[in-house]
């Protein structure tokens, strides 16, 4: 039996923004569609009005010729569209079985047997009586999986199913993928990452800014070209230059433990490495391994024993942020509207947070707004934010510009050491490569970096030695030019 | 068709015009109880709102109420914009009052000028240790501000009580529920003759003062603001969120205090069984009424203080219970809430669509 999707003239318009302007798709079954796009070009818009959870301003939607009303994602479920989110809508305390048997009206014994057939049919093994919070991040997307296939659905859309997944994974992942649509499920894939395109998908839409670019065969395409058409632009590509040979020593971690009461976080457990100056130590790994608890003990958020963290002839690990900012260290967390910046506040106000004695920011305990004011129109201009009001509130920044804001605020000061956190999370591609090229550039001032992120092909560009961590412990630390992303993926999966 | 939409920005104007709407929308739906109760509207709002303002004495009676009333709305104002729900300062005040009355029945037979000082320094002191407790639990145990410290006003209230009719009791007394009168030293000197408005309201314009300058002048103050924002910032900027937590219920705690002693120590001049109308809880409505700025604190507290009044007035010459002025209280609180919907919504009207 064929499906037939067809999204016909959909707009919808956000106060400031058409994030869907005059989109028509037509979708059929047997093959897998891929819809490509930045951060912001809409295709998460387009998705969630595909299912149910934003109803557009125009346009209808039709399922083999029927116009559907899609009011809430109720609608779509009873419509036979199912929908893999990219967070996972998983009860982490609740087992597999009673995860899938809550929105479920069958019985369980039946559910029961569903679910065995469906795990048996497609080759996956997950114990289904185990909490979901023991599960690895591939198994837990196949439980949502599972929950849209129990309903037998027509239409499967996955939405950036493989940020969280490691190599391995995703390849499982597109396995599964190409089964479901030999039997007749209709695949919308969306994703900014072209080479998964390029393996998987047989026809591709492109969206920018809300418009609909193209319509294509994939084989007419290749990765160039695809990109060209998601940016709109020719990209220029970063190259890196050779690591310098430098001995020079800035920060030692020896012995580094951390032990959280917090069951949700990760312990850090016996963590060794240094980085000499002018050089750029990646740590890969799938989000949730102890990256965020690695970030806060370096940065001083979470303090550790004083003799682990030795920097530049000093033991710091008992110091504060502050303090350590004044051994010339510099941070950039990852989340940038709740711990780096505060939305609700100026532009100069979210300068004065990296504050050094030097820096006069505060002359005795009083706020010392002029000098703060031109510090913020010297980070803008050097920085190219994208503004020239330092006191527009920093929430009506974009994601880019707000990054740029930080990461000059940090680095105006001339820090030895930059630690950052998945600096280009969520952002596009230009201001990706502003970020990169700002990096690079500070590694040829022979300051020295650490580049926490999750971004495999971001750490291949950037660092000079790369290790994984994997469930609070680093693996060994390589030689970039030795390491390919396959290697990196066995290890982030656990694999040695 | 009207349409509900989203504002791009929360407006400015909006944001210092929604307290007015709120007021305005109080009379009208106060009016239309009055009616509904039997009275004429505007005769029954003249007595609430003009009569008892109308006169001197009446203008004293109400810079008199509405000086507790700005000093602890201006201590809560340090709370709320950290995010640290102090609703307790009616038990502050309470304690603080406890705390300068025992220091000034300690002196009730001498007379200095260093009694006075002593004895606003006590209430301060008072107010600022029952604020630590909901401060210490919340930052070392994790405990629920809003339920410790609402939960001590009734504590406070049984001390007093306690005190007021055994241990302190006046020997000379008859056995009513109150202690010697204070030595005129240990008292805030009256302003007017005639009039009861006291010394007190330099202490609550002084606290505006101060706490303008802290919030907009001080990196204390731009502390206390980040670490209200968000205790992860405030944490990666190096600032130490828990010590600012105690620090906004301390001074909190201190501006409540000082309220109690301005009750207790101005027109009556000794500790009773009913310290406060409730300021405690009504500065809350006053702080948010302001907008939780010193400016707007100080309209708010004389406008929510008429509400004292208006009861008062109502009840003596319409017979309506005094009661009326919480319902007045609560239809600020209601509207202000309300209105607040405007500051992120608009509403649009879009003409008719076939």
């Amino acid at each position: 039996m064929n499906t037939n999707l067809k999204i016909s003239n959909v707009t919808k318009i956000y106060p400031g923004c058409v994030a869907n302007d005059n989109v028509s798709l037509e979708f059929n079954s047997g093959k897998i569609y891929a819809l490509l796009g930045e951060n912001g070009a809409g295709k998460s818009t387009l998705v969630k009005i595909l299912s149910g959870v934003i109803i557009p301003d125009e346009g209808k939607i039709y399922l083999n010729e029927n116009n559907l009303k899609l009011n809430s994602p109720l609608d779509a479920k009873k419509n036979d569209i199912g929908m893999v989110f990219q967070h996972f809508n998983l009860f982490e305390t609740l087992s597999v079985f009673e995860n899938l048997i809550i929105d479920s009206d069958e019985q369980r014994k039946s559910l029961r047997e569903k679910i065995d057939s469906i795990m048996k049919k497609y080759n996956f093994s997950i114990d289904l009586d185990i909490p979901v919070l023991n599960l690895s991040a591939g198994q837990k997307q196949k439980v949502e999986i599972i929950r849209c296939l129990i309903r037998n659905p027509k239409v499967l859309i996955m939405d950036e199913p493989t940020s969280v997944l490691t190599e391995q994974e995703t390849s499982e992942l597109f396995l599964s993928l190409k089964k479901f649509s030999e039997e007749g499920i209709l695949i919308i894939y969306i994703t900014h990452k072209l080479k998964e395109v390029m393996q998987l998908c047989d026809e591709v839409a492109v969206m920018r800014r809300g418009k609909l670019v193209s319509v294509s065969q994939i084989k007419n395409e290749n990765i160039e070209s695809l990109a060209n058409k998601m940016v709109g632009q020719n990209l220029k590509t970063i190259k890196k230059r050779k690591a310098k040979t430098s001995s020079d020593q800035l920060i030692n971690i020896t012995n580094l433990n951390f032990i959280s009461e917090d069951p949700f976080e990760t312990n850090l457990n016996n963590i060794n490495f240094s980085v000499n100056r002018g050089e750029c130590l990646g740590i890969a790994g799938i989000s949730g391994n102890g990256q965020s608890e690695l970030f806060q003990v370096l940065s001083g958020e979470i303090l550790s024993d004083k003799n682990s963290i030795e920097y530049n002839k000093n033991y710091i690990g008992d110091l504060n942020p502050q303090e350590r900012r004044e051994y010339l260290m510099a941070f950039s967390p990852e989340d940038r509207l709740e711990q780096a910046a505060i939305p609700q506040m100026a532009i100069f106000e979210n300068v004065a947070l990296n504050n050094f004695k030097s820096s006069n920011f505060f002359n005795n305990g009083l706020i010392n707004e002029n000098k703060i004011k031109e510090h913020s129109k010297k980070i803008i201009s050097d920085f190219n934010v994208n503004t020239d009001n330092i006191e527009l509130k920093s929430q009506f920044l974009s994601g880019g510009n707000l990054q740029k804001l930080i990461i000059g605020r940090e680095l105006i000061t001339a820090p030895d050491l930059l630690i950052c956190f998945n600096p280009t999370w969520g952002l596009d591609v230009g201001a990706i490569n502003y970020i990169h090229e700002t990096l690079i550039k500070i590694n040829e001032q022979n300051k020295s970096i650490i580049l926490i992120s999750t971004d495999t092909d971001e750490l291949l560009k950037l660092s000079d030695k790369i290790s994984v961590i994997h469930k609070g412990k680093l693996s060994n630390i390589m030689n970039a030019d030795e390491v390919t992303s396959e290697k990196l993926g066995i290890l982030m999966g656990g694999g040695n | 068709m009207i349409k509900i939409v989203k504002r791009d920005q929360p407006s400015r104007a909006i944001f210092f015009l929604t307290p007015i709407l709120a007021i305005f929308l109080t009379l009208v739906a106060g009016g239309l109880i009055f009616y509904i109760i039997g009275f004429k509207p505007f005769e029954a709002l003249k007595f609430f709102f003009i009569v008892p303002i109308a006169d001197m004495y009446g203008f004293s009676e109400l810079l008199l109420k509405a000086t507790p009333l700005c000093l602890i709305a201006i201590g809560l104002s340090f709370c709320f914009k950290s995010n640290n729900w102090n609703i307790g300062a009616e038990g502050q005040l309470t304690f603080g009052a406890i705390v300068s009355g025992g220091v000034a029945l300690i002196f009730y037979e001498q007379e200095g000028f260093y009694i006075l000082p002593i004895v606003i320094l006590a209430g301060a002191i008072g107010g600022m240790l029952y604020a630590s407790i909901p401060a210490i639990l919340k930052t070392y145990f994790n405990t629920n501000e809003i339920l410790v410290s609402l939960m001590l006003v009734y504590v406070s209230k049984l001390i007093l009580d306690y005190l007021v009719v055994g241990p302190w009791s006046n020997p000379e007394g008859f056995n009513f529920p109150e202690t010697r009168q204070f030595s005129d030293s240990a008292r805030l000197p009256i302003l007017f003759e005639g009039l009861r408005i006291h010394a007190g309201i330099f202490l609550a314009l002084a606290a505006v003062v101060a706490s303008w300058f802290i919030f907009y002048k001080t990196y204390l103050g731009f502390q206390m603001k980040v670490s209200g924002f968000s205790l992860k910032t405030a944490k990666y900027a190096g600032y130490k969120g828990k010590k600012m937590i105690i620090l906004v219920f301390l001074i909190s705690g201190a501006c409540a205090g000082l309220a109690g002693v301005g009750e207790i120590t101005g027109p009556i001049g000794q500790l009773h069984r009913e310290v406060s109308p409730d300021y405690g809880f009504t500065a809350i409505i006053v702080a948010f009424l302001g907008r939780l700025h010193p400016i707007g604190i100080i309209f708010a507290s004389l406008i929510v203080a008429i509400t004292y009044l208006g009861a008062e007035t109502a009840q003596i010459f319409m017979q309506i219970p005094k009661y009326t002025g919480q319902v007045f209280q609560g239809m600020i609180l209601f509207f202000l809430l309300a209105s607040d919907y405007l500051l992120f919504f608009k509403i649009k009207f879009t003409g008719l669509k076939k």
